[in-house]
């Protein structure tokens, strides 16, 4: 399917890959997302909406920048996404891009949950420690030493 | 805005679904039970707030081009 992107232009996207998130993600409109990448081998994804062209966001695995990261799924959100095991899950943390590395940040504290195989979301609220909304992303791990790991949730596409 | 007074072990209904009962006072702080049924969420405001902003801030950023680990190919 076709997805127009106000950034992107128009998209081509696997069917089978959209991600649907049935309560939104917090404070933007839509339920269906997909998972783009601009190239292979990337530490970073678009979360793009399929349904509102402007609306597409930077995420990443957080794992990458912040080995000791943790993430408690409360009970409630796993029985939603129908999670009852972690392997079932890509967990995805927003990025507020900027021009400058240094300015780049990352929302450890509301990540997102997919249930990969579902292809389900939720945006959650992290407990597991006092993790910040906006972390600064290159403060600990330069991006030369990030090694990209592709997601269990398969791509919708790839090289935009 | 409803202004009403609570003592320890009162309740506030929410419609038919939502109950919030006041459990503690401790000072300034006041620990709550909030029952409601699982579609409602339930968050600590400043924190729904500040994720929020983060999303739309995410989401209008200007940038097209998100960086690209180059060494990682080595």
């Amino acid at each position: 399917m076709l997805i127009e992107s106000t950034r992107f232009g128009t998209v081509e996207i696997r069917d089978d890959a959209v991600i649907t998130f049935p309560d939104g993600l917090i404070g933007l409109p839509g339920t269906r997302y997909a998972l783009i990448a601009q190239s292979e081998n990337t530490a970073f994804y678009w979360l793009h909406s399929v349904e509102d062209p402007g609306i597409a966001l930077p995420v990443t695995n957080p794992w990458l920048f912040f080995g000791d990261y943790e993430v408690k799924v409360p009970d409630e959100d796993a029985e939603k996404l129908s999670i009852e095991h972690p392997e079932q899950a890509d967990i995805f943390c927003v990025v507020r891009a900027a021009e400058q590395l240094e300015d780049f940040t990352v929302n450890l504290r509301g990540p997102l949950v997919v249930h990969a195989a579902l292809r389900r979301g939720r945006q959650i609220i992290n407990d597991a420690a006092d993790f910040g909304v906006r972390q600064p992303l290159f403060s600990e791990v330069a991006l030369a030493q990030v090694r990209p790991a592709a997601p269990v949730a398969p791509v919708a596409a790839t090289g935009i | 805005m409803l202004v009403i007074t609570r003592r320890a072990g009162e309740r506030i209904c929410l419609g038919d679904d939502v109950t919030v009962t006041v459990l503690e006072i401790s000072g300034q702080a006041v620990r709550l039970g909030i029952e409601a049924p699982s579609e409602i969420p339930v968050y600590r405001h400043e924190i729904w707030v500040a994720v929020k902003a983060e999303n739309q801030a995410a989401a209008s950023a200007s940038i097209t081009r998100l960086p690209t680990p180059t060494t990682s190919n080595e």
